[in-house]
């Protein structure tokens, strides 16, 4: 698909348009102020780089910018796949349902290519460990490599990234049908970064591929909402008040209202609980750069939060990780899963997995105070070593795997969500999902309203996570009642700020 | 080079020789001596991996962390776990160890099968009775409830965090503590045992009079041995609770691993490794003065 610089991705009228992920995603968000997203989401699309766009949640805008840039290169002729034959590529690989689902396609790359492919898998932390340790000798044993925007910002900084926009621009490299402009623009440009401190990102050069992302949801069990005559929440307020409600007696002991994950760790400010603050118009850093974490609105949200755990989980909820609170809800022990990953579904949804297979439902996240909705985005990326002796060859996988017809080939054996509209609009894709849900279509209605409002609100930093920590610290000691709420999250920020400017 | 050639010699045999069988000695020295003063240099730098540029800071990190009030609850609870891991495991191994010490059939097999939470990875220990330990579905919980107790939060607490973490490291190196007690009972001579026994001496009196103080270097061997791996413990914290909930858990060599690891500071990391280094040269160093004072007194006897 080609486009013409400065153009929309997608023009109105056009049959795609009225697809959720490329019309809104692509059109510039609205700016910080505004309130009313859903409206401006519908704006005309195009026009980037307005003067209110900032480096937060205008990563949608950024993506046009730069992908029409790459439309030019897209005309040239074939590009040679076997410009790297005889070479050999070392991946590493964090444990994922996207991993199972590229293994059995290995050999189709190296039939190809002729590039031989071995890749180290490991869990999340001794794999990022085994990482830091090759990216820091700057040996190269990884040539590729699974990473996020929030380890991108550390590996960024200290150029052991090489970024792909060469790779992409050149004819000789890159299949005129890749179509950059395919990528959900805010989940794509998560990959740009311009490498300075708390800003630029959507903008400099791109150093990963997006590969999945999962954005929050509710899901709930229908048959017990059912018995207790409650409708599905639609705002925070809504599920407050339902909230002492939301308790039953199953075939194996009691069930509990909610489930979460609630650990100290950055990712209840960044993802799960990031999502009911962002909705409650709380971002790390407002326009003015100042921080937000002991603000009205935060303190107001975070209460809130703590007074919904405090009602509706038991009493050992301090300590749940997303491991838990996927195998708790898939157990039958809760009603609702709150604000919990979305690509949790293809497990509730598995009967080998799940006892709750034929009995649960999705719901958009909660609306918050103003009526507000805004969800965080978790991103699953392959980056390329700047030290890899094979850059060509990394090069050619990193197009390979993230190409259209892979990208189908994983999301079909489980890689969710998918990052490219065209699997979005695979109709074997949309079969898969459609099944999801109390009835059909539900989860991808979900899925779809979070996507339109799902973006990374936070400044980019290589010690991202530790400040996150301190802010989920700050939540974790008003939960287990050391001190109120106001005062840990002013603490919690006044030690934020000094790590922010030492 | 004359002096090689000329048949030189060295404490009575060729030099080539002396060099030879000093070799060993010197290249171990090296390869523990060169890391450990790399490290202790980095210490005194602001070295971050994703920094290119690193500069001497002097005590910069050290001062920092004295400042940081999580240093010192670090510090507390890295104390805390080694003081409760031994006081729990010395009595228990003592214990494990007086029951085997008695001939028979039981004994012997229980002898065997007592090592076997030994070979079993701390990492695997950790997520084993993380599992178990579950206040909803875990096992410990529904056996309390068995025998109508109350579920107790175990690791999702911060009142009772730690002490699980210890009680799980208690599962896994009481056997420890047993098998070099017992190896300690049973090196004691059976006449002396013997004799006591003809002298009327009660089974009671024999343990407190005769096996406890003749116990004593290997009660001190176990916490020398206890106390240095106590000190340094991170695979079953890590496994459970990584820390927390809130900073339960949170030892020194947590918070070193999560410098290094997850920041990249190695400069912060190594700071905190040195002290960790300080405190377990310390104890374990009164710890062998103490039990060579008593092998000395034994042997003079």
């Amino acid at each position: 698909m080609r486009q013409k610089p400065g153009g929309s991705l997608f023009p109105k009228g056009h049959p795609m348009s009225s697809i959720f992920l490329s019309s809104h995603l692509a059109s510039p968000a609205p700016p910080a102020e505004s309130h009313d997203r859903r409206s401006a989401g519908f704006a005309p699309p195009g026009r980037p780089g307005r003067a209110r766009l900032t480096w937060a949640s205008r990563l949608a805008a950024a993506a046009i910018a730069v992908t029409a840039g790459f439309s030019v290169a897209e005309a040239a002729a074939d590009p040679n796949w076997r410009a790297a034959e005889g070479s050999s590529l070392n991946l590493l690989l964090i444990s994922h349902p996207f991993v199972d689902s590229l293994k059995p396609l290995l050999p189709e790359f190296t039939e190809k290519t002729g590039i031989k492919v071995t890749f180290e898998e490991l869990a999340e932390q001794p794999g990022f460990e085994k990482l830091l340790a090759d990216l820091s000798s700057k040996t190269g044993s990884f040539d590729v490599f699974m990473t996020s925007p929030l380890n991108n910002w550390q590996y960024g900084s200290a150029g052991w990234l090489e970024p792909l926009d060469d790779y992409i621009a050149d004819p000789k490299l890159t299949e005129a049908t890749y179509d950059l402009g395919d990528f959900i623009p805010g989940v794509l440009a998560s990959g740009r970064w311009t490498l300075e401190p708390l800003k630029g990102v959507g903008e400099g050069k791109l150093w990963a591929l997006p590969i999945n992302f999962e954005s929050y949801q509710l899901a709930y069990r229908p048959s017990i909402l059912k018995k207790l005559g409650i409708e599905v929440p639609k705002t925070y307020a809504d599920l407050l008040a339902v909230a002492d409600k939301l308790k039953t007696t199953g075939p194996n002991g009691p069930i509990n209202g909610i489930i979460t994950r609630f650990d100290h760790y950055w990712d209840l400010p960044y993802l799960t609980f990031g999502t009911m603050l962002q909705s409650y118009g709380v971002d790390m850093l407002d326009a003015d750069g100042k921080l937000q974490i002991c603000s009205d609105k935060s303190i107001q949200a975070t209460e809130d939060f703590i007074k919904l755990i405090k009602t509706a989980s038991p009493a050992d909820a301090g300590a749940f990780t997303w491991d838990q609170a996927m195998q708790g809800f898939a157990s039958g022990q809760y009603v609702i899963s709150f604000n919990e990953a979305n690509l949790f579904a293809p497990v509730y949804e598995d009967p080998k997995q799940s006892s709750i297979s034929d009995d649960v439902g999705y719901a958009p996240t909660p609306l918050g105070p103003d009526g507000k909705r805004a969800a965080a985005a978790w991103i699953w990326s392959l980056s390329m070593n700047s030290a890899s002796k094979n850059k060509t060859a990394a090069w050619l996988f990193l197009q390979w795997v993230t190409s259209k017809e892979i990208a189908v080939k994983t999301a079909l054996a489980g890689n969710m969500n998918p990052v490219r509209q065209s699997t979005w609009n695979d109709p074997k894709v949309t079969a898969l999902m459609e099944s999801w849900g109390e009835v059909p279509g539900q989860y991808v209605a979900a899925a779809k309203t979070e996507a339109e409002v799902a973006a990374l609100r936070f400044p980019p930093h290589p010690e991202l996570t530790r400040m996150l920590d301190r802010w989920a610290e700050a939540i974790q000691q008003s939960y287990f009642g050391q001190g109120d709420v106001k005062t840990n999250l002013c603490a919690a920020q006044e030690d934020i700020q000094a790590m922010i400017a030492p | 080079m004359a002096a090689r050639l000329s048949p030189d010699t060295e404490n009575g045999m060729p030099r080539a020789t002396f060099w030879a069988l000093l070799a060993p000695a010197l290249i171990l020295l090296l390869l523990s001596l060169y890391p450990f003063l790399t490290g202790l240099y980095t210490s005194l730098t602001n070295q971050k991996l994703y920094v290119p540029a690193t500069s001497f800071i002097g005590l910069g990190n050290f001062v920092r962390l004295f400042q940081t009030p999580l240093f010192w609850t670090a510090l507390g609870n890295t104390l805390t776990y080694s003081i409760l891991a031994i006081a729990l495991q010395l009595p228990l191994g003592l214990a494990f160890a007086l029951l085997l010490d008695m001939p028979g059939k039981v004994q012997s097999f229980f002898r065997s099968v007592l090592v076997l939470p030994l070979l079993i990875p701390p990492v695997v220990a950790g997520l084993m009775w993380k599992t178990m330990m579950q206040p909803q579905s875990g096992v410990l919980n529904w056996l309390l409830g068995a025998v109508g107790i109350d579920p107790l939060p175990w690791l999702a607490n911060p009142a009772t965090a730690m002490i699980s973490v210890v009680i799980i490291d208690t599962w896994l190196f009481a056997p420890l503590a047993a098998i070099i007690l017992l190896a300690g009972l049973q090196s004691i001579s059976v006449e002396l045992v013997e004799a006591a026994r003809v002298d009327g001496a009660s089974a009671w009196q024999i343990v407190r009079r005769i096996k406890l103080p003749l116990l004593g270097p290997y009660v001190l061997l176990v916490a020398l041995f206890r106390v240095s791996d106590s000190l340094k413990a991170l695979e079953i914290i890590y496994a459970t609770t990584r820390g927390g909930p809130l900073n339960a858990t949170r030892t020194l060599h947590v918070m070193a691993y999560e410098e290094a690891y997850r920041w990249s500071n190695l400069g912060r990391a190594m700071a905190i490794v040195f002290i960790l280094w300080l405190l377990c040269y310390t104890i374990s160093g009164t710890l062998l003065a103490l039990w060579q004072r008593q092998e000395a007194t034994r042997h003079a006897r």
